[in-house]
C-alpha cells in the first residue's frame, strides 16, 4: 500500500500533504500536552515498534504470508493521536532510509496508512468493544474488526487517489503521465489484495496481540477502554463514549441506505432541468403536485444557476461503480465521513484545551 | 514449508535493513562528491530535482535528471552495481508488471498487436507506461543516492533547514537507533526458534511465534520508553530538545546549492 | 549556571534517608530504609537483584519518589514541587548523576558524540564549550575512535564506557552506579573497577550498587547490606565481607557442587568470583 514517487501527481501529492499536515499539527500539540516529557522516548519506541512490525511475515488461513500495518494496534495501545504520529515516523524513516514508498507521496501515504488507518482503528474498536472488561472476549473481536477496517479503507483511500490520476492528468497526446489505470481498475485492484491478505494480516495482528496483553499486560489497553478499568486520562482520547450509541446508530443508518433505491422517481421540489425538460417526468411531477399546471419548459434562473456546480457523485453514484447499492453505502460513509470530520476540527479549534493529569 | 517463510521471510526482512545501515555507514564515509557536501544543500538539491522528475511533461527531461544522478553516483564512488542491484532492477521489474497491462489498457492508436492473443498496444500505452517507470527510477535513484552518501543523523539534522521541528528530528533519530535494538531482539527470537525447529511448523504455531515475539517485543517497548525517559530526566531532560550540529556551509557548498537548484527549476520549468 | 555553582562544596551528609518506603505495581521494593551518605565518600550498595538497590538508586537521583519517608539531599527533600523549580533542577542534574544498569537505556542518541552532547545540551551550556567537554571526555575515557558511531556498532565494553562518559562531561559531585560490572567481559570489568578506584579520595562522593563482592574493597569505603527491600547490616568492607553467615543469608554467597582438583567433587559456601578456572 506505499505508495511509490511517479503514481501521483504533484497536485495530488500536494492536496494530500495539506490534508495530512493539520493531524499532524494536531497530534503534537496534542500529546506535547498530554505527555510532556514522556513524548519523545514513548512515541520514538513506538514508532520503532512498528516499523519492525511491518516486517513481520504473517501466516494467513489458506498458507499465505502477509505484511500488517500495525496502526490498529497502535491506535489501540495509544490511542488515535499518537498512533497518527507514530504510524508517520514509521513511515518516513521507510520511505527515506529504504524507499519503501515515495517523498512526493509521503503525504498521500500518512494521511491512508497513518491517518485514516488510525482513526478508523479507534472509532472502531471503541464502537465495538464499548464498555466491556478489559479481558473480555469482545475486544479482541473489537480488535480484529478495527484493524480489517482500518487497513481496506487505507486501501481504498489509495486505490482512489491512484484511480483519479489518468482521468486528471494525460499530455498532450492523450498519454496518462501517472498512475496509468483508471478508478474502476485501481479501485478493485487494490481492494482485491487488501480484503483478502492485507487486511487478513493486520486482523491476526491486532486481535492475536490484544489477547496477547489481555494476558500479560493487560494495563496497556487501559488507555483506550474509560469505561472498563479507570486509571486516568487517556493518552490524547476523544472522549467520545456519550456517542457511542449514536456512532453504532448512525453505521445501522449508513447501511440501510441502499433502500433508497426502491423509491421511484424524485423528490418533490428537487427537480434538475432534466427532469422538466423530459414529457414522462413533466407528467409524473405533475401527478403528485395535485395536477397543477407546470411551467412550460425549463425556468431560465433554474437553467442558469445549475451548471454552476457540478457534484462529484450525482444522484449519490459514483461514476465508477456500477452497483448502486454500493455507491449509495460509499456515499453514506463519506458523507458522514466528512461530517464527523469537521466535528473533530471544531472539537479542537473551540474546546477548551484539557489539562494534564 | 509455507509456514516456515513466517521465520524465514521475517529475519530475511531484519537482515535487508541491517544490510542497508551497514551499506549506507560505508559508503557515507568514502571520499567522494556527494559526501563532501553540507547535508542541507543535498537535502535541498535533491528534493528540488525529485519534484521536477515528478512533475516533468517530457520524457527527455526526466531522463536528463536521471542521467545527472548517475553522473552524481559515479563522482561519489557508489559502485553502479549496487545501484543496480539496490534499486534500478528492482524498481523495473516491479513497476513493469504493475504497468505491463497499461499498454493494452489504454485507450489509444494502436501500433502493433500482441502474437498469439492479439491485444492492442497503444501508442499511449506505451508512453504512459515510459513516463511511469522513468519517474519511479529517477525518484528512487536520488532518494537512495542521498542515504548513501549522507550519515542518517546528518540527514535529520538537515530536516531542520525544512522547518521540521526539533521534537520530531530527535523523535527520528531516537526512533531509528531503536529500530535497530528491536530488529536485534526480535531476529533473536526468531532465530531461537529456528534452531529448536525439528521438522515443520504448523500455520497455528507459526501465527503463535509471530504474536508471541510482537507481544514480546511491545512489552519490551512499553518498558524501554519508561527506562529512557527516566534515562533523559537523569541527564537534566525538562521537556525542551536541542540539537548540536556541525554544520557550516562553505562556498563550494553554497555553489553546488546554486547549481541543484538552478538544474531542478530549469527543468521544472522545460518539462512542464 | 556553569562555574560558580559546580565547585561549591556539597553539605555533608550528601544523602539522607528517613523511614523510606517505595513500592511499584503493589509489590514493595523497600521498606522503611534508614541511611545517611556523607560526603566525599565512596559507598557500596550490597545486596542479590531484586533486594532493593536499584530503586534506592533511583530515588537518590529524583526519578522516583518516596512513598513514605523523606529523602534528603544536603538537607533538602526531594519532592516533585521541588524538581519543577527549573534552577534546583539543573542544580541538582548537575551535581547528581546515574549511570544505569543497562546501557541500551542509556544510549539514546544516534552516536556516540551526540550522546555526550546531550547532558550539557540539556543545560544550555555554550556551544563552544560543549564541544571542548566532549573532546576532552573522549579523550579522559579513551572512547575518541568511536566519536561518530551509531550505538548498535559498539561493544558491551564500550557501550559502559559511553554510558559512563556521558554522566562525567558535566563533572558530577555524586556519581551513582547501578551494577557498573554486570553483563560485560572480565577485561571490561577490571577497566571499569579501575576507574571506581581511582576515585578515591577526590572528594567525589561514589554510590555503587553491585553484586561483586570481589571488587567492593576497591571502589568503596563503606557497605550498606540490602535484604528483601530492608537495609540488614551496615559497615566497612572487610567486616562486611568477613561475616559469611551474613552474606549467606542475604543471597550473596552461594553452594552448589564443583572441584578444586579433577576427581574430588564437594560444596561449600563461596562467592561466585572464586569457582576455579
Amino acid at each position: 500500500m506505499h505508495i511509490p514517487d511517479g503514481y501521483l501527481s504533484p497536485a495530488t501529492c500536494a492536496v494530500l500533504y495539506a490534508s495530512a499536515a493539520p493531524f499532524w499539527y494536531v497530534a503534537l500539540g496534542r500529546l506535547k500536552r498530554l505527555l510532556t516529557t514522556r513524548l519523545i522516548p514513548l512515541l520514538s519506541v513506538f514508532a520503532a515498534f512498528s516499523f519492525v512490525v511491518m516486517m513481520f511475515n504473517l501466516p494467513l488461513p489458506g498458507g499465505t504470508t502477509g505484511h500488517a500495518v500495525g496502526v490498529s494496534i497502535a491506535s489501540i495501545v495509544l490511542g488515535p493521536w499518537a498512533s497518527i504520529l507514530a504510524i508517520s515516523i514509521a513511515l518516513f524513516i521507510q520511505a527515506v532510509f529504504f524507499g519503501d514508498g515515495g517523498i512526493t507521496a509521503f503525504g498521500a501515504n500518512c494521511f491512508n496508512m497513518a491517518v485514516a488507518g488510525s482513526l478508523v482503528a479507534y472509532f472502531t474498536y471503541r464502537a465495538i468493544s464499548g464498555k466491556c472488561a478489559i479481558v473480555s472476549r469482545r475486544r479482541v473481536i473489537a480488535a480484529g474488526v478495527a484493524g480489517y477496517l482500518a487497513i481496506n479503507v487505507a486501501a481504498l483511500l489509495t486505490g482512489i487517489e491512484l484511480g483519479i490520476q489518468p482521468m486528471l492528468f494525460r499530455d498532450a497526446s492523450g498519454a496518462p503521465l501517472y498512475a496509468p489505470y483508471p478508478l474502476k481498475i485501481a479501485v478493485p485492484a487494490m481492494m482485491a489484495g487488501h480484503l483478502t491478505i492485507a487486511g487478513l494480516a493486520e486482523l491476526i495482528l491486532s486481535a492475536g496481540l490484544v489477547a496477547w496483553l489481555q494476558r500479560s499486560h493487560p494495563s496497556l489497553l487501559s488507555a483506550t477502554a474509560p469505561g472498563a478499568a479507570r486509571t486516568g486520562a487517556e493518552a490524547g482520547g476523544f472522549g467520545w463514549q456519550a456517542i457511542r450509541p449514536l456512532l453504532a446508530g448512525l453505521a445501522v443508518l449508513m447501511l440501510i441506505t441502499p433502500l433508497g433505491i426502491l423509491a421511484v422517481g424524485s423528490a418533490w421540489g428537487e427537480w434538475s432541468p432534466h427532469d422538466l425538460g423530459g414529457s414522462t417526468s413533466r407528467q409524473q411531477i405533475a401527478a403528485v403536485s395535485a395536477n397543477h399546471a407546470l411551467p412550460a419548459g425549463v425556468p431560465q434562473g433554474l437553467e442558469r444557476l445549475s451548471n454552476i456546480w457540478t457534484a462529484p457523485f450525482p444522484s449519490y453514484a459514483p461514476p465508477f461503480l456500477r452497483s448502486a447499492s454500493f455507491g449509495y453505502l460509499l456515499s453514506a460513509a463519506f458523507g458522514s465521513g466528512l461530517i464527523l470530520l469537521a466535528a473533530l476540527v471544531a472539537n479542537r479549534v473551540f474546546a477548551a484545551p484539557r489539562r494534564s493529569g | 514449508m509455507r509456514a516456515n517463510r513466517v521465520i524465514e521471510g521475517s529475519i530475511h526482512g531484519f537482515l535487508r535493513v541491517l544490510e542497508r545501515t551497514l551499506e549506507s555507514e560505508e559508503l557515507a564515509r568514502r571520499a567522494g562528491l556527494l559526501q563532501s557536501l553540507d547535508p542541507r544543500v543535498k537535502l535541498l538539491g535533491f528534493l528540488g530535482l525529485i519534484v521536477a522528475a515528478a512533475a516533468s511533461r517530457r520524457l527527455e527531461i526526466i531522463g536528463a535528471i536521471f542521467g545527472f544522478a548517475t553522473v552524481l553516483a559515479i563522482c561519489s564512488r557508489v559502485p553502479l552495481g549496487t545501484l543496480m542491484i539496490r534499486v534500478w532492477a528492482g524498481a523495473f521489474a516491479f513497476t513493469g508488471l504493475i504497468a505491463a497491462p497499461a499498454l493494452f489498457l489504454t485507450p489509444g492508436r494502436p501500433i502493433g498487436r500482441l502474437p498469439g492473443l492479439g491485444w492492442a498496444l497503444t501508442a499511449q500505452g506505451l508512453r504512459g507506461a515510459t513516463y511511469l517507470i522513468s519517474r519511479v527510477e529517477t525518484t528512487a535513484t536520488l532518494s537512495i543516492l542521498l542515504v548513501l552518501c549522507t550519515p542518517w543523523t546528518h540527514v535529520l539534522k538537515a530536516l531542520r533547514v525544512l522547518r521540521v521541528p526539533i521534537v520530531l528530528v530527535v523523535i527520528l533519530g531516537m526512533t531509528y537507533r531503536y529500530i535497530l535494538l528491536m530488529i536485534g531482539t526480535a531476529g533473536e527470537m526468531f532465530e531461537s526458534r529456528r534452531s529448536r525447529m525439528v521438522g515443520k511448523l504448523e500455520a497455528k504455531d507459526a501465527r503463535r511465534l509471530a504474536i508471541a515475539t510482537a507481544g514480546v517485543l511491545l512489552s519490551k517497548t512499553m518498558q524501554l520508553s519508561g527506562d529512557v525517559y527516566l534515562a533523559m530526566q537523569s541527564r537534566g531532560f525538562r521537556g525542551e530538545v536541542y540539537v548540536l550540529d556541525e554544520f557550516e556551509m562553505r562556498r563550494r557548498d553554497w555553489s553546488w546549492l546554486a547549481l541543484f537548484l538552478a538544474l531542478g527549476s530549469a527543468a521544472l520549468w522545460m518539462g512542464r | 549556571m556553569d562555574g560558580a555553582l559546580e565547585n561549591m562544596p556539597l553539605r555533608t551528609p550528601v544523602f539522607e534517608l528517613e523511614d523510606v518506603s517505595y513500592s511499584y505495581e503493589s509489590v514493595a521494593a523497600l521498606e522503611t530504609v534508614s541511611l545517611a551518605i556523607p560526603a566525599g565518600q565512596r559507598v557500596a550498595l550490597l545486596g542479590a537483584n531484586g533486594s532493593g538497590k536499584s530503586t534506592l538508586l533511583r530515588l537518590l537521583d529524583g526519578l522516583a519518589l518516596a512513598v513514605s519517608g523523606t529523602v534528603l539531599f544536603c538537607g533538602d527533600p526531594l519532592t516533585e514541587e521541588r524538581f519543577q523549580d527549573e534552577t534546583f533542577s539543573f542544580d541538582f542534574r548537575l551535581r547528581v548523576g546515574l549511570v544505569f544498569q543497562n546501557p541500551e537505556v542509556q544510549l539514546f542518541n544516534p552516536t556516540v558524540f551526540d550522546e555526550l552532547a546531550f547532558g550539557p545540551l540539556q543545560l544550555r551550556w555554550p556551544r563552544d564549550r560543549i564541544r571542548q567537554r566532549v573532546a576532552q571526555t573522549l579523550d579522559e575515557l579513551d572512547i575518541g575512535h568511536l566519536k561518530d558511531r551509531p550505538p548498535h556498532r559498539l561493544s558491551g565494553g564500550e557501550k559502559k564506557r559511553v554510558a559512563i562518559a556521558s554522566v562525567l562531561i558535566l563533572d558530577p559531585q555524586v556519581l551513582l552506579l547501578d551494577e557498573p560490572t554486570a553483563a560485560l567481559d572480565p577485561r571490561s570489568q577490571s577497566q571499569t573497577i579501575d576507574l571506581l578506584a581511582g576515585w578515591k579520595n577526590t572528594g567525589r562522593t561514589v554510590v555503587t550498587a553491585t553484586h561483586d563482592l570481589d571488587s567492593v574493597e576497591e571502589i568503596a569505603d563503606y557497605c550498606f547490606v540490602f535484604h528483601g527491600g530492608r537495609l540488614v547490616a551496615q559497615g566497612a568492607p572487610a567486616a562486611v565481607l568477613g561475616d559469611d553467615d551474613l552474606l549467606r543469608r542475604t543471597g550473596l554467597l552461594h553452594v552448589h557442587r564443583h572441584a578444586h582438583a579433577p576427581g574430588e567433587v564437594h560444596s561449600h559456601p563461596h562467592r561466585h568470583h572464586d569457582h576455579p578456572a
